[in-house]
């Protein structure tokens, strides 16, 4: 009984890294790190800037990132009601609006997906009965559905969070069917050995085996939800991201656009990061693992 | 009680080509029996060891264990997988746990149980340790105190210290022998090596594949208690040249 505990460092010796080297042009460490990420954007940024102030961008109809700025600076903090700028100042209630449907499709997504997917993975009579339907639908996008959500639900609310949920199901749904059927064998054995009935099984063994694949479908479901509410907001609601976007651009109000592309951008990558910061904490046992092999 | 009783036991897996693991097998095990299974790889051990831990259904004969028939997975029957199988989210533990809280067993019940558990196997230290922070032989005997902590009448083990560095699986072998000398359980132990399977069984049987069959019972007659010393003495030698001549002449009729 001398066997050590394997430990990370023991398993996997990492090359000592050299001390103070730069390595190009950058520095070594997090700034180093945070300045090569940086640069890109940078040099884009001050590129298109350039351009767009000697009035040669696609004829003049693209605004340069200071007019972008301006124009965010407007519809976030601006005066509300004055009626020479419909957007200013509402650019919080719109990023409320388009996230809080956002949050309710996702959810009834998951409640959904998540549970049927478990369920395909883990029963045959169940991926029989519901599989080859799931199936059948999944090829017809949701862009496709638009029209029928609109006749269904009408321009409100419902319509947008049905498109998202959708959209949000099919990875959710997908993801945890593999990640239920693909359970070690042992493992179920092993929990069977012990007297585990099938729901047991179910409910601590296939359910936490899946959980990584689940988290990857939901990180795509979530793009793809974003996808959907921008899509049924610049046609079925009047109001969120969606709604200015199209709007903006019917008025030719260019400079809006942009900072609202890039207010979309924005949401989409901290409502990802939300998930992956849960995934992390669901998945320490994980972490550990794939540090010590 | 944990008795085995296998009686003509056919295992056909089904396929484009059907292959026969098991043919005509006839076995029995007595109470508190030490047997080891010997033979080489693929001549049907662990389909043997799974048609009575009831992971697998045989294709005709007859299978008891206590006098009645097997038909699924249960906790009397403990079963010791080669890479212990542990449930890599739960610690060590949880893991150990994990068969008593399945059965609804009072907590008040097994807790000092598992205390007592993880002392035996000297894994105190490690309760709260993920399976992926320890090393094989740990994971290894995380896997017999999860079975111990059944009490079983039987321990199913398959190649369970088929993956450790000779070391740690001399530990592992004395710690079997230590466990089952006070306790007792009938033991159906899969092994390919020769030396394993002197030391620790009372009667070996060996296998030969194409199609799989128990050609030769050889009983062990060393003095208990036993221990991985005596693996040079003479009299355990003896014993090994003696089933290795079995074995040739076993392979040579089957030849
Ligand atoms: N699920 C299965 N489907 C089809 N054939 C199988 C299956 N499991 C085992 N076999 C076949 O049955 C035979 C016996 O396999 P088994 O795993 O019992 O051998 P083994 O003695 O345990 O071998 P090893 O020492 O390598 O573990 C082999 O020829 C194997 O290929
Ligand atoms: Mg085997």
């Amino acid at each position: 009984m001398n066997d050590a505990p394997a430990r990370a460092l023991d398993a996997a010796p990492v090359p000592a890294a050299p001390k103070v080297k730069s390595r190009g042009l950058f520095p070594a460490g997090r700034t180093g790190a945070a300045m090569r990420a940086a640069l890109l954007p940078v040099l884009v940024i001050a590129a298109w800037q350039l351009a767009g102030s000697g009035g040669s961008l696609a004829g003049g109809v693209l605004p340069t990132p200071d007019r972008v700025w301006d124009a965010w600076v407007v519809w976030a903090f601006g005066p509300q009601g004055m009626g020479l700028n419909p957007y200013s100042g509402t650019w919080l209630s719109n990023v409320l609006f388009s996230s809080m449907r956002v949050a309710q499709g996702f959810v009834l997504a998951m409640a959904i997906g998540i549970p049927a997917g478990v369920l395909i993975g883990w029963s045959r009579a169940v991926s029989g009965t519901v599989d080859p339907t799931i199936q059948l639908l999944r090829p017809i996008p949701i862009t496709a559905w638009l029209p029928f959500s609109i006749a269904v639900f009408g321009i409100q609310d419902m319509g947008a969070i049905f498109l998202i949920a959708l959209g949000g199901f099919y990875p959710i749904v997908v993801n945890a069917t593999h990640g239920a059927r693909d359970v070690d064998r042992n493992w179920i054995r092993a929990a069977e050995m012990m007297g585990a009935s099938r729901f047991d099984v179910l409910r601590r063994v296939v359910l936490p085996a899946a959980l990584p694949a689940i988290f990857t479908g939901l990180r795509i479901g979530l793009g793809i939800a974003w996808t959907a509410v921008i899509v049924s907001e610049m046609v079925a609601v009047k109001s969120g991201l969606g709604y200015v976007l199209w709007d903006a651009y019917y008025v030719g109000r260019m400079d809006v656009v942009i900072a609202d592309m890039l207010s979309i951008g924005a949401m989409g990558l901290l409502s990802d990061r939300l998930i992956v910061t849960v995934e992390h904490w669901a998945l320490r046992w994980r972490r550990l693992q794939s540090a010590s092999r | 009680m944990g008795t085995i009783r296998f009686r003509e036991v056919v295992k056909t897996y089904p396929g484009k080509q059907p292959v026969v693991a098991l043919d005509r097998v006839n076995l029995d095990i007595g109470e508190g029996e030490f047997v080891a299974l010997l033979g080489p790889s693929g001549c049907g051990k662990s389909t043997l060891l799974n048609l009575i831990a009831g992971f697998e259904e045989m294709t005709s004969g007859a299978l008891s264990f206590n006098g009645g028939t097997v038909d699924s997975p249960g906790p009397e029957r403990a079963v010791v997988f080669q890479e212990a199988a542990l449930l890599p989210w739960l610690t060590v533990e949880q893991n150990i746990a994990f068969g008593p809280s399945v059965q609804k067993r009072p907590r008040a019940e097994y807790e000092p149980k598992i205390r007592e558990l993880l002392r035996l196997v000297g894994l105190e230290r490690f309760a709260h340790s993920l399976p992926s922070q320890l090393s094989g032989g740990m994971r290894q005997r995380v896997g017999i105190a999860r079975a111990l902590v059944m009490d079983p009448k039987a321990l199913l083990m398959d190649e369970p210290f088929g993956a450790l560095d000779a070391q740690t699986r001399m530990s592992m072998q004395q710690l079997l022998l230590d466990v089952w000398q006070s306790l007792g359980t009938t033991v159906l132990f899969v092994t390919h090596d020769i030396d394993e399977a002197i030391l620790l069984a009372d009667r070996i049987c060996i296998m030969s594949a194409r199609p799989g069959r128990i050609t030769r019972e050889i009983t062990v007659d060393l003095p208990r208690p036993r221990s991985v010393d005596q693996l040079t003495d003479p009299a355990f030698i003896r014993h090994k040249a003696a089933i290795m001549a079995e074995m040739r002449e076993a392979q040579k009729e089957h030849a």
